[in-house]
């Protein structure tokens, strides 16, 4: 997992040293400039310092193991839905608030009724039903 | 307990040996890194428009706010993210409801830190409508002046991420009431909500640092 933490960690100094230079250049009168790129910095060091928090947590990972064989990794990846459709609905709903922004306000409030029905089946899919736990 | 509910994911086979990271906190974490660009846009947008304006003009839009009632929302949407934490720590401990007296806050369990956190994160909202009306009757609109242009675009979009998480709230109690037995699954959404939480809490800090400190 290091790996990865790093990879983002060490891009962050040069968005902010590309920031500084970019300031210099337009002589701090542009500011989306010289403020985006030490946001971008940010950003990676966000990712990074959770990889390496997360790092720290786990054991090493088959991927890390100079000598490992793929068959290492078997087993469990994490929780996945084998299928659903509320996806779907949730997407359907997307579209319908969307067209309401170009078509007219009445059909954004549909958009917006099939958006709280397809989030509340996507939410609890897992909590109910043959899978009430 | 608490180590692996954040970092590994849920494991039903106990021989399995590898110890992943959860794949929902990291895709959480990532899409949290976007939504720091998106205010990077707005932060720029807002620079750029105080750059241009006429400062005279500036400086009287700006007198308008209220800093001191601003300030006080600010305190409670960070004392919400130290009871969202609370929240989070119970949810690894698999507690969704307390285990004493409502006035035994320690021991309270993950519904009661998490509904307490709802509850501020709205009286925060609410702090804004009073504020946004306040700013209204004074003559700053969203169409009044570039300033109220940018300042109800980021305090307005910042507001629906904060409205966006109260609905994150509600479902992760709806799923934590759901539950008969409180598990990884629970504990997992509890966490990556909480994440969201303090993300939108810090871009607010941001935020009132720029709009009301610096002005």
């Amino acid at each position: 997992m290091k790996i990865e933490a790093k990879l983002f960690l060490l891009v962050a100094p040069f968005f902010v040293l590309v920031g500084v230079v970019y300031g210099f250049a337009v002589d701090w009168n542009e500011p989306v400039g010289y403020l985006g790129f030490p946001a971008l910095a940010a950003l990676m060091a966000m990712i990074g310092a959770y990889l390496a928090l997360t790092a720290r947590r786990i054991d090493e990972r088959p991927e890390d193991d100079e000598d490992g064989e793929i068959a290492d990794g078997a087993g469990e990846q994490g929780v996945y839905a084998p299928w659903s459709w509320w996806p779907l609905v949730i997407g359907a709903a997307a579209a319908v608030t969307f067209l309401g922004l170009a078509v007219g306000w009445w059909v954004l409030y549909l958009g917006f009724v099939l958006g709280i029905i397809g989030l509340v089946g996507w939410v609890f899919e897992f909590s109910r039903g043959q899978h009430a736990h | 307990m608490s180590t692996s509910a954040t970092a590994a994911a849920p494991t039903a086979h106990p021989h399995v040996s590898v110890n992943r990271p959860n794949p929902v906190s990291v895709g959480t974490i990532v899409w949290l890194a976007s939504e720091l660009m998106f205010f990077a846009g707005l932060f720029a947008m807002y620079f750029t428009v105080r750059a241009m304006m006429d400062p005279a003009e500036w400086a009287a839009a700006t007198e308008l706010l209220n800093v001191k009632f601003a300030f006080a929302n600010t305190t409670v949407l960070v004392l919400s993210s130290v009871t969202c934490q609370a929240g989070v720590v119970a949810a690894e401990r698999f507690r969704p409801v307390r285990t004493g007296r409502l006035w035994q806050v320690t021991r309270w369990g993950m519904n009661e830190w998490i509904t307490l956190t709802f509850l501020m994160g709205a009286v925060f909202i609410g702090g804004q409508v009073y504020e946004y009306t306040a700013l209204v009757h004074e003559g700053v609109s969203i169409s009044s002046s570039a300033f109220g242009s940018v300042f109800y675009l980021t305090t307005g979009f910042h507001g629906l991420h904060v409205i966006g998480g109260l609905i994150a709230f509600l479902f992760l109690l709806g799923r934590s009431f759901a539950a008969k037995r409180f598990g990884h699954h629970e504990a997992t959404t509890a966490i990556v909500t909480s994440y969201y939480w303090h993300f939108v809490d810090v871009i607010w800090l941001a935020l009132f640092a720029v709009i009301y400190l610096l002005q």
